[in-house]
Protein backbone atom coordinates (compact mmCIF):
# COMPACT_ATOMS: atom_id res chain seq x y z
CA UNK A 1 0.00 0.00 0.00
CA UNK A 2 2.99 2.28 0.49
CA UNK A 3 3.44 2.80 -3.25
CA UNK A 4 0.10 4.65 -3.22
CA UNK A 5 1.30 7.06 -0.55
CA UNK A 6 4.67 7.53 -2.29
CA UNK A 7 2.90 8.48 -5.52
CA UNK A 8 0.68 10.84 -3.52
CA UNK A 9 3.74 12.69 -2.18
CA UNK A 10 4.91 12.99 -5.79
CA UNK A 11 1.58 14.43 -6.85
CA UNK A 12 1.54 17.02 -4.10
CA UNK A 13 5.14 17.98 -4.95
CA UNK A 14 4.21 18.54 -8.60
CA UNK A 15 1.18 20.51 -7.46
CA UNK A 16 3.40 22.81 -5.40
CA UNK A 17 5.55 23.25 -8.51
CA UNK A 18 2.52 24.27 -10.56
CA UNK A 19 1.45 26.69 -7.83
CA UNK A 20 4.90 28.30 -7.80
CA UNK A 21 4.89 28.56 -11.60
CA UNK A 22 1.42 30.08 -11.69
CA UNK A 23 2.47 32.69 -9.13
CA UNK A 24 5.55 33.50 -11.24
CA UNK A 25 3.45 33.87 -14.38
CA UNK A 26 0.87 35.97 -12.55
CA UNK A 27 3.70 38.31 -11.53
CA UNK A 28 5.19 38.62 -15.01
CA UNK A 29 4.62 42.37 -14.99
CA UNK A 30 5.19 43.08 -11.32
CA UNK A 31 7.93 45.65 -10.78
CA UNK A 32 11.19 44.07 -9.55
CA UNK A 33 9.59 40.65 -8.99
CA UNK A 34 12.01 37.74 -8.81
CA UNK A 35 10.89 34.28 -9.93
CA UNK A 36 10.49 31.58 -7.28
CA UNK A 37 11.47 27.98 -7.80
CA UNK A 38 10.23 24.98 -5.86
CA UNK A 39 13.04 22.67 -4.75
CA UNK A 40 12.49 19.07 -3.67
CA UNK A 41 14.37 16.51 -1.64
CA UNK A 42 13.74 12.81 -1.14
CA UNK A 43 12.12 11.55 2.05
CA UNK A 44 13.41 9.09 4.58
CA UNK A 45 14.60 5.65 3.41
CA UNK A 46 13.35 2.43 4.89
CA UNK A 47 16.13 -0.09 5.47
CA UNK A 48 14.84 -3.50 4.42
CA UNK A 49 18.18 -5.19 4.69
CA UNK A 50 21.14 -3.24 5.91
CA UNK A 51 24.26 -2.92 3.84
CA UNK A 52 27.10 -4.65 5.62
CA UNK A 53 24.96 -7.18 7.47
CA UNK A 54 26.37 -10.68 7.58
CA UNK A 55 24.79 -12.91 4.96
CA UNK A 56 26.34 -16.27 5.73
CA UNK A 57 28.23 -18.06 8.49
CA UNK A 58 31.51 -17.66 6.63
CA UNK A 59 31.30 -13.93 7.11
CA UNK A 60 30.02 -12.92 3.67
CA UNK A 61 28.70 -9.43 3.95
CA UNK A 62 25.83 -7.90 1.96
CA UNK A 63 27.47 -5.26 -0.20
CA UNK A 64 24.50 -2.96 -0.74
CA UNK A 65 21.39 -3.94 1.15
CA UNK A 66 17.92 -2.78 0.22
CA UNK A 67 16.63 0.68 0.92
CA UNK A 68 13.24 1.78 -0.24
CA UNK A 69 12.49 5.48 -0.31
CA UNK A 70 9.24 6.87 1.00
CA UNK A 71 8.65 9.65 -1.50
CA UNK A 72 9.46 13.30 -1.92
CA UNK A 73 9.06 16.48 0.12
CA UNK A 74 9.33 20.15 -0.76
CA UNK A 75 12.69 21.38 0.56
CA UNK A 76 12.42 25.05 -0.30
CA UNK A 77 10.71 27.56 -2.51
CA UNK A 78 13.73 29.69 -3.19
CA UNK A 79 13.87 33.08 -4.80
CA UNK A 80 15.93 33.22 -7.92
CA UNK A 81 17.72 36.53 -7.44
CA UNK A 82 18.29 38.13 -10.79
CA UNK A 83 18.45 41.64 -12.10
CA UNK A 84 15.33 42.43 -14.10
CA UNK A 85 15.52 44.49 -17.26
CA UNK A 86 15.41 48.25 -16.75
CA UNK A 87 12.41 49.89 -18.35
CA UNK A 88 12.42 53.55 -19.13
CA UNK A 89 9.46 55.44 -17.69
CA UNK A 90 10.85 59.03 -17.67
CA UNK A 91 9.11 59.53 -14.37
CA UNK A 92 10.99 61.76 -11.88
CA UNK A 93 10.33 59.52 -8.92
CA UNK A 94 10.87 56.15 -10.57
CA UNK A 95 14.20 54.73 -9.46
CA UNK A 96 15.56 51.34 -10.45
CA UNK A 97 18.31 49.68 -8.44
CA UNK A 98 21.04 48.51 -10.78
CA UNK A 99 22.82 45.81 -8.75
CA UNK A 100 22.48 44.53 -5.20
CA UNK A 101 20.45 46.24 -2.48
CA UNK A 102 17.00 47.09 -1.21
CA UNK A 103 15.21 50.33 -0.37
CA UNK A 104 14.16 50.49 3.26
CA UNK A 105 10.56 51.52 4.02
CA UNK A 106 8.77 52.02 7.32
CA UNK A 107 5.51 50.13 7.77
CA UNK A 108 2.65 51.75 9.73
CA UNK A 109 3.59 49.44 12.64
CA UNK A 110 6.99 51.12 12.81
CA UNK A 111 8.71 47.95 11.57
CA UNK A 112 11.15 48.16 8.66
CA UNK A 113 10.50 46.41 5.36
CA UNK A 114 12.64 46.23 2.26
CA UNK A 115 11.77 46.50 -1.42
CA UNK A 116 13.34 46.76 -4.85
CA UNK A 117 10.22 48.35 -6.29
CA UNK A 118 11.35 51.92 -6.92
CA UNK A 119 8.05 53.31 -8.23
CA UNK A 120 8.06 56.08 -5.64
CA UNK A 121 5.35 58.70 -5.15
CA UNK A 122 4.96 61.77 -3.04
CA UNK A 123 2.24 62.49 -0.51
CA UNK A 124 0.29 65.74 -0.17
CA UNK A 125 2.94 66.81 2.37
CA UNK A 126 5.72 66.10 -0.11
CA UNK A 127 7.04 62.97 1.65
CA UNK A 128 8.57 60.31 -0.63
CA UNK A 129 6.57 57.08 -0.26
CA UNK A 130 6.13 53.74 -2.09
CA UNK A 131 3.08 52.98 -4.23
CA UNK A 132 1.36 51.67 -1.08
CA UNK A 133 2.06 54.89 0.81
CA UNK A 134 4.82 53.61 3.11
CA UNK A 135 7.50 56.21 3.84
CA UNK A 136 10.96 55.52 2.44
CA UNK A 137 13.66 55.55 5.12
CA UNK A 138 15.53 57.91 5.59
CA UNK A 139 12.56 60.23 5.11
CA UNK A 140 12.89 62.82 2.38
CA UNK A 141 10.40 65.64 1.88
CA UNK A 142 10.08 67.49 -1.41
CA UNK A 143 8.97 71.11 -1.00
CA UNK A 144 5.81 72.16 -2.86
CA UNK A 145 7.57 74.75 -4.99
CA UNK A 146 10.16 72.36 -6.45
CA UNK A 147 9.79 72.31 -10.21
CA UNK A 148 11.80 69.20 -10.85
CA UNK A 149 13.68 66.50 -8.99
CA UNK A 150 16.87 64.79 -9.86
CA UNK A 151 18.19 61.62 -8.25
CA UNK A 152 21.76 60.63 -9.00
CA UNK A 153 23.44 57.22 -8.99
CA UNK A 154 24.37 57.53 -5.28
CA UNK A 155 20.75 58.30 -4.39
CA UNK A 156 21.18 61.98 -3.66
CA UNK A 157 17.87 63.77 -4.24
CA UNK A 158 18.16 67.32 -5.61
CA UNK A 159 15.25 69.71 -5.92
CA UNK A 160 15.21 72.46 -8.55
CA UNK A 161 13.31 75.67 -7.89
CA UNK A 162 12.23 78.29 -10.38
CA UNK A 163 14.25 81.13 -8.87
CA UNK A 164 17.56 79.31 -8.61
CA UNK A 165 19.44 77.41 -11.26
CA UNK A 166 21.48 75.43 -8.74
CA UNK A 167 19.88 72.28 -7.36
CA UNK A 168 19.29 71.95 -3.64
CA UNK A 169 20.16 68.69 -1.82
CA UNK A 170 16.99 67.40 -0.15
CA UNK A 171 18.29 64.09 1.19
CA UNK A 172 19.87 60.83 0.15
CA UNK A 173 18.28 57.45 -0.49
CA UNK A 174 20.25 54.60 1.09
CA UNK A 175 20.41 50.92 0.23
CA UNK A 176 20.18 47.96 2.59
CA UNK A 177 21.95 44.68 1.92
CA UNK A 178 21.74 41.23 3.50
CA UNK A 179 24.17 38.35 3.86
CA UNK A 180 21.52 35.97 2.54
CA UNK A 181 18.86 37.89 0.59
CA UNK A 182 17.18 34.56 -0.28
CA UNK A 183 16.30 34.27 3.41
CA UNK A 184 14.11 37.40 3.40
CA UNK A 185 10.45 36.82 4.10
CA UNK A 186 8.12 38.09 1.40
CA UNK A 187 5.09 39.82 2.91
CA UNK A 188 3.38 40.82 -0.33
CA UNK A 189 3.16 44.23 -2.03
CA UNK A 190 6.79 43.72 -3.23
CA UNK A 191 7.94 44.01 0.39
CA UNK A 192 10.30 41.82 2.39
CA UNK A 193 11.15 41.68 6.07
CA UNK A 194 14.35 40.43 7.62
CA UNK A 195 14.53 37.01 9.28
CA UNK A 196 17.01 34.88 11.22
CA UNK A 197 18.08 33.38 7.92
CA UNK A 198 18.70 36.64 6.08
CA UNK A 199 20.77 38.30 8.78
CA UNK A 200 20.32 41.92 9.76
CA UNK A 201 20.25 44.70 7.21
CA UNK A 202 23.49 46.57 6.55
CA UNK A 203 22.50 50.06 5.43
CA UNK A 204 24.99 51.89 3.26
CA UNK A 205 25.34 54.34 0.40
CA UNK A 206 24.56 53.18 -3.11
CA UNK A 207 27.66 52.28 -5.11
CA UNK A 208 29.69 51.32 -2.02
CA UNK A 209 30.38 47.91 -0.41
CA UNK A 210 29.39 46.06 -3.58
CA UNK A 211 25.93 47.69 -3.62
CA UNK A 212 24.13 48.74 -6.77
CA UNK A 213 23.40 52.23 -7.98
CA UNK A 214 20.19 54.17 -8.60
CA UNK A 215 18.85 55.02 -12.01
CA UNK A 216 16.26 57.75 -12.17
CA UNK A 217 13.47 57.45 -14.72
CA UNK A 218 13.67 53.66 -14.90
CA UNK A 219 11.86 50.79 -13.24
CA UNK A 220 13.17 47.26 -12.81
CA UNK A 221 10.96 44.80 -14.68
CA UNK A 222 10.02 41.37 -13.36
CA UNK A 223 12.77 38.81 -13.95
CA UNK A 224 10.30 36.02 -14.78
CA UNK A 225 11.33 34.13 -17.92
CA UNK A 226 8.04 33.13 -19.51
CA UNK A 227 9.58 30.48 -21.77
CA UNK A 228 11.24 28.72 -18.86
CA UNK A 229 8.07 28.87 -16.76
CA UNK A 230 5.94 27.36 -19.51
CA UNK A 231 8.51 24.59 -20.11
CA UNK A 232 8.50 23.87 -16.38
CA UNK A 233 4.72 23.87 -16.39
CA UNK A 234 4.66 21.16 -19.05
CA UNK A 235 7.19 19.13 -17.06
CA UNK A 236 5.19 19.53 -13.87
CA UNK A 237 1.96 18.53 -15.57
CA UNK A 238 3.51 15.38 -17.07
CA UNK A 239 5.13 14.58 -13.73
CA UNK A 240 1.74 14.85 -12.08
CA UNK A 241 0.17 12.55 -14.66
CA UNK A 242 2.95 10.02 -14.25
CA UNK A 243 2.41 9.88 -10.49
CA UNK A 244 -1.33 9.48 -11.09
CA UNK A 245 -0.49 6.59 -13.41
CA UNK A 246 1.43 4.89 -10.59
CA UNK A 247 -1.62 5.22 -8.37
CA UNK A 248 -3.89 3.59 -10.94
CA UNK A 249 -1.32 0.81 -11.54
CA UNK A 250 -1.10 0.07 -7.82
CA UNK A 251 -4.88 0.21 -7.62
CA UNK A 252 -5.14 -2.45 -10.34
CA UNK A 253 -2.57 -4.60 -8.53
CA UNK A 254 -4.66 -4.30 -5.38
CA UNK A 255 -7.78 -5.28 -7.21
CA UNK A 256 -5.95 -8.30 -8.66
CA UNK A 257 -5.07 -9.24 -5.09
CA UNK A 258 -8.61 -9.01 -3.83
CA UNK A 259 -9.91 -11.13 -6.69
CA UNK A 260 -7.91 -14.14 -5.57
CA UNK A 261 -10.00 -16.44 -3.45
CA UNK B 1 3.94 -29.20 0.48
CA UNK B 2 2.36 -26.34 -1.45
CA UNK B 3 5.54 -25.15 -3.07
CA UNK B 4 4.04 -23.48 -6.13
CA UNK B 5 2.05 -21.08 -3.99
CA UNK B 6 5.04 -20.11 -1.86
CA UNK B 7 7.32 -19.54 -4.83
CA UNK B 8 4.72 -17.27 -6.44
CA UNK B 9 4.15 -15.45 -3.18
CA UNK B 10 7.86 -14.59 -2.90
CA UNK B 11 7.72 -13.19 -6.43
CA UNK B 12 4.56 -11.21 -5.68
CA UNK B 13 5.97 -9.53 -2.58
CA UNK B 14 9.14 -8.72 -4.53
CA UNK B 15 7.05 -7.10 -7.26
CA UNK B 16 5.19 -5.04 -4.65
CA UNK B 17 8.55 -3.87 -3.36
CA UNK B 18 9.70 -2.97 -6.85
CA UNK B 19 6.49 -1.00 -7.37
CA UNK B 20 7.40 1.06 -4.33
CA UNK B 21 10.85 1.74 -5.74
CA UNK B 22 9.30 2.83 -9.06
CA UNK B 23 6.77 5.02 -7.25
CA UNK B 24 9.62 6.64 -5.34
CA UNK B 25 11.61 7.25 -8.52
CA UNK B 26 8.63 8.84 -10.26
CA UNK B 27 7.77 10.91 -7.18
CA UNK B 28 11.35 12.22 -7.22
CA UNK B 29 11.47 12.95 -10.94
CA UNK B 30 11.69 16.68 -10.13
CA UNK B 31 14.11 16.42 -7.19
CA UNK B 32 17.41 18.21 -7.78
CA UNK B 33 20.36 15.80 -7.76
CA UNK B 34 18.21 12.68 -7.17
CA UNK B 35 19.71 9.37 -8.30
CA UNK B 36 17.41 6.71 -9.74
CA UNK B 37 17.13 3.56 -7.70
CA UNK B 38 16.73 0.09 -9.15
CA UNK B 39 15.96 -3.34 -7.75
CA UNK B 40 17.51 -6.61 -8.87
CA UNK B 41 15.83 -9.96 -8.32
CA UNK B 42 17.90 -12.94 -7.37
CA UNK B 43 17.16 -16.64 -6.88
CA UNK B 44 16.90 -17.88 -3.37
CA UNK B 45 17.06 -21.63 -2.94
CA UNK B 46 15.50 -23.13 0.11
CA UNK B 47 16.72 -26.60 0.79
CA UNK B 48 14.46 -28.94 2.66
CA UNK B 49 16.02 -32.19 3.89
CA UNK B 50 14.70 -35.33 2.21
CA UNK B 51 12.65 -33.30 -0.24
CA UNK B 52 13.20 -31.34 -3.38
CA UNK B 53 14.66 -27.94 -2.77
CA UNK B 54 12.47 -24.91 -3.42
CA UNK B 55 13.59 -22.05 -5.59
CA UNK B 56 12.14 -18.69 -4.63
CA UNK B 57 12.59 -15.20 -5.93
CA UNK B 58 14.13 -12.51 -3.80
CA UNK B 59 14.43 -8.78 -4.47
CA UNK B 60 17.36 -8.02 -2.25
CA UNK B 61 19.91 -6.08 -4.23
CA UNK B 62 19.46 -2.47 -5.07
CA UNK B 63 21.55 -0.28 -7.26
CA UNK B 64 21.85 3.44 -7.75
CA UNK B 65 22.09 4.84 -11.24
CA UNK B 66 25.05 7.21 -11.44
CA UNK B 67 24.12 8.51 -14.84
CA UNK B 68 24.47 12.27 -15.31
CA UNK B 69 21.16 14.08 -14.77
CA UNK B 70 19.99 16.82 -17.05
CA UNK B 71 21.58 20.21 -16.40
CA UNK B 72 19.26 23.19 -16.11
CA UNK B 73 20.55 26.71 -16.45
CA UNK B 74 19.22 28.72 -13.52
CA UNK B 75 21.70 31.61 -13.58
CA UNK B 76 21.86 31.64 -9.77
CA UNK B 77 25.36 32.44 -8.50
CA UNK B 78 25.04 29.83 -5.72
CA UNK B 79 23.53 27.08 -7.88
CA UNK B 80 26.08 24.43 -8.73
CA UNK B 81 26.04 21.21 -10.72
CA UNK B 82 28.70 18.52 -10.88
CA UNK B 83 29.70 17.09 -14.20
CA UNK B 84 31.35 13.73 -13.62
CA UNK B 85 31.26 11.27 -10.73
CA UNK B 86 31.98 13.73 -7.90
CA UNK B 87 29.75 14.83 -5.02
CA UNK B 88 29.66 17.90 -2.81
CA UNK B 89 30.34 17.22 0.85
CA UNK B 90 28.09 18.64 3.54
CA UNK B 91 28.39 18.59 7.29
CA UNK B 92 25.32 17.27 9.14
CA UNK B 93 24.91 16.62 12.86
CA UNK B 94 25.25 12.91 11.99
CA UNK B 95 28.55 13.37 10.17
CA UNK B 96 29.80 14.09 6.69
CA UNK B 97 27.43 13.36 3.82
CA UNK B 98 27.73 13.49 0.03
CA UNK B 99 25.18 15.15 -2.24
CA UNK B 100 24.73 16.03 -5.90
CA UNK B 101 22.12 18.67 -5.13
CA UNK B 102 23.98 21.96 -5.45
CA UNK B 103 21.26 24.52 -4.65
CA UNK B 104 23.24 26.34 -1.97
CA UNK B 105 23.02 29.79 -0.44
CA UNK B 106 24.99 31.67 2.19
CA UNK B 107 23.34 31.81 5.61
CA UNK B 108 23.17 34.81 7.93
CA UNK B 109 26.68 34.04 9.23
CA UNK B 110 28.11 33.91 5.70
CA UNK B 111 28.63 30.14 5.57
CA UNK B 112 27.55 28.40 2.39
CA UNK B 113 24.70 26.02 3.31
CA UNK B 114 22.34 23.57 1.60
CA UNK B 115 18.58 24.03 1.43
CA UNK B 116 18.30 22.14 4.72
CA UNK B 117 20.82 24.47 6.36
CA UNK B 118 23.81 22.09 6.50
CA UNK B 119 27.21 23.63 5.83
CA UNK B 120 29.00 22.85 2.58
CA UNK B 121 32.60 21.72 2.97
CA UNK B 122 35.60 22.73 0.88
CA UNK B 123 38.46 20.63 -0.47
CA UNK B 124 40.04 20.54 3.00
CA UNK B 125 36.73 19.48 4.59
CA UNK B 126 36.26 22.86 6.33
CA UNK B 127 33.10 25.01 5.92
CA UNK B 128 33.03 27.35 2.95
CA UNK B 129 32.77 31.00 3.98
CA UNK B 130 31.48 33.69 1.63
CA UNK B 131 31.96 37.26 2.95
CA UNK B 132 28.68 39.26 2.73
CA UNK B 133 30.36 42.17 0.94
CA UNK B 134 32.22 39.96 -1.53
CA UNK B 135 30.37 41.22 -4.59
CA UNK B 136 29.91 38.93 -7.57
CA UNK B 137 30.92 35.34 -6.88
CA UNK B 138 32.64 33.37 -9.61
CA UNK B 139 33.22 29.64 -9.37
CA UNK B 140 35.69 27.89 -11.64
CA UNK B 141 35.45 24.38 -13.03
CA UNK B 142 37.66 23.03 -10.24
CA UNK B 143 35.34 24.54 -7.60
CA UNK B 144 37.55 27.51 -6.74
CA UNK B 145 35.44 30.41 -5.48
CA UNK B 146 36.58 33.93 -6.19
CA UNK B 147 35.18 37.44 -5.91
CA UNK B 148 36.75 40.42 -7.68
CA UNK B 149 39.82 38.35 -8.51
CA UNK B 150 40.34 37.32 -4.86
CA UNK B 151 40.33 33.60 -4.10
CA UNK B 152 37.91 32.80 -1.26
CA UNK B 153 38.10 29.01 -1.13
CA UNK B 154 37.43 25.89 -3.11
CA UNK B 155 34.35 23.70 -3.14
CA UNK B 156 35.34 20.14 -2.36
CA UNK B 157 34.47 17.35 -4.78
CA UNK B 158 34.55 13.85 -3.41
CA UNK B 159 33.54 10.36 -4.39
CA UNK B 160 33.36 7.05 -2.58
CA UNK B 161 36.24 4.65 -3.22
CA UNK B 162 33.68 2.00 -4.12
CA UNK B 163 30.30 3.15 -5.42
CA UNK B 164 28.31 0.39 -3.70
CA UNK B 165 29.22 1.83 -0.28
CA UNK B 166 26.76 4.69 -0.83
CA UNK B 167 23.74 4.53 1.48
CA UNK B 168 20.76 6.75 0.76
CA UNK B 169 19.53 9.24 3.30
CA UNK B 170 16.75 11.79 3.12
CA UNK B 171 17.44 15.22 1.69
CA UNK B 172 19.18 13.81 -1.42
CA UNK B 173 22.21 12.89 0.66
CA UNK B 174 24.35 9.79 0.77
CA UNK B 175 26.27 8.29 3.66
CA UNK B 176 29.43 6.44 2.73
CA UNK B 177 30.14 3.14 4.45
CA UNK B 178 33.78 3.17 3.52
CA UNK B 179 36.56 5.33 2.22
CA UNK B 180 36.00 8.69 0.52
CA UNK B 181 38.51 10.08 -1.93
CA UNK B 182 38.80 13.31 -3.85
CA UNK B 183 37.22 13.30 -7.27
CA UNK B 184 39.75 14.83 -9.62
CA UNK B 185 38.02 14.39 -12.96
CA UNK B 186 34.75 16.14 -12.04
CA UNK B 187 33.83 19.68 -12.97
CA UNK B 188 31.72 22.25 -11.15
CA UNK B 189 29.32 24.32 -13.22
CA UNK B 190 28.08 27.56 -11.72
CA UNK B 191 24.55 28.73 -12.49
CA UNK B 192 23.36 25.21 -13.27
CA UNK B 193 21.44 22.61 -11.30
CA UNK B 194 21.49 18.92 -12.05
CA UNK B 195 17.98 17.56 -12.37
CA UNK B 196 16.86 14.13 -11.26
CA UNK B 197 18.36 11.37 -13.43
CA UNK B 198 15.12 9.36 -13.37
CA UNK B 199 14.37 8.10 -16.86
CA UNK B 200 10.61 8.67 -17.04
CA UNK B 201 10.01 6.44 -20.06
CA UNK B 202 11.84 3.41 -18.69
CA UNK B 203 10.21 3.85 -15.28
CA UNK B 204 6.69 3.95 -16.71
CA UNK B 205 7.47 0.96 -18.94
CA UNK B 206 8.84 -0.95 -15.96
CA UNK B 207 5.77 0.03 -13.95
CA UNK B 208 3.46 -1.52 -16.56
CA UNK B 209 5.66 -4.63 -16.67
CA UNK B 210 5.54 -4.99 -12.89
CA UNK B 211 1.79 -4.49 -12.84
CA UNK B 212 1.19 -7.13 -15.51
CA UNK B 213 3.64 -9.57 -13.91
CA UNK B 214 1.81 -9.11 -10.63
CA UNK B 215 -1.57 -9.77 -12.25
CA UNK B 216 -0.11 -12.85 -13.94
CA UNK B 217 1.08 -14.11 -10.57
CA UNK B 218 -2.35 -13.55 -9.08
CA UNK B 219 -4.10 -15.43 -11.89
CA UNK B 220 -1.59 -18.24 -11.46
CA UNK B 221 -2.43 -18.39 -7.76
CA UNK B 222 -6.11 -18.46 -8.69
CA UNK B 223 -5.75 -21.36 -11.13
CA UNK B 224 -3.57 -23.16 -8.59
CA UNK B 225 -6.36 -22.66 -6.07
CA UNK B 226 -8.88 -24.19 -8.50
CA UNK B 227 -6.59 -27.09 -9.28
CA UNK B 228 -6.31 -28.02 -5.61
CA UNK B 229 -10.05 -27.54 -5.14
CA UNK B 230 -10.81 -29.89 -8.03
CA UNK B 231 -8.27 -32.41 -6.79
CA UNK B 232 -9.96 -32.52 -3.36
CA UNK B 233 -13.40 -32.75 -4.95
CA UNK B 234 -12.34 -35.67 -7.14
CA UNK B 235 -10.71 -37.42 -4.22
CA UNK B 236 -13.94 -37.19 -2.20
CA UNK B 237 -16.00 -38.59 -5.11
CA UNK B 238 -13.86 -41.68 -5.54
Amino acid sequence: MRALKIAATGMSAQQLRVETISNNLANMNTTAYNARRAEFADLHYQQISRAGSVNASDGTVLPTGVQVGLGVRPAAVSVHLAQGALQQTNNDLDVAIDGKGYLEVTLPSGQSAYTRDGALKRTAEGLIVTSDGFAVSPEITIPDDATSISINAEGEVYGYFSETTEGQLLGQLSLASFTNPKGLEAIGSNLFTETEASGTAAVSTAGEDGLGTFRQGYLEASSVDAVREVTELIEAQRGYEMNAKVISAVDQMMSATTQVR
Amino acid sequence: METAGYATLSRQSGLMREMRVIANNIANSATTGYRQEGLIFSEFVQSSPGQQSLSMSRANIFNTSMEQGQLTNTGGSFDFAVEGDGFFMVETPQGERLTRSGAFSPNAAGDLVTMDGYRVLDAGRAPVFVPPDAGKIEVGADGSISANGRLLGQLGLFKPMESHTLVREDGVMFRVNGEIEESLDSKVLQGFLEGSNVNAISEVTRMIEVQRAYEMGQSFLQSEDERIRNAIKNLIKT
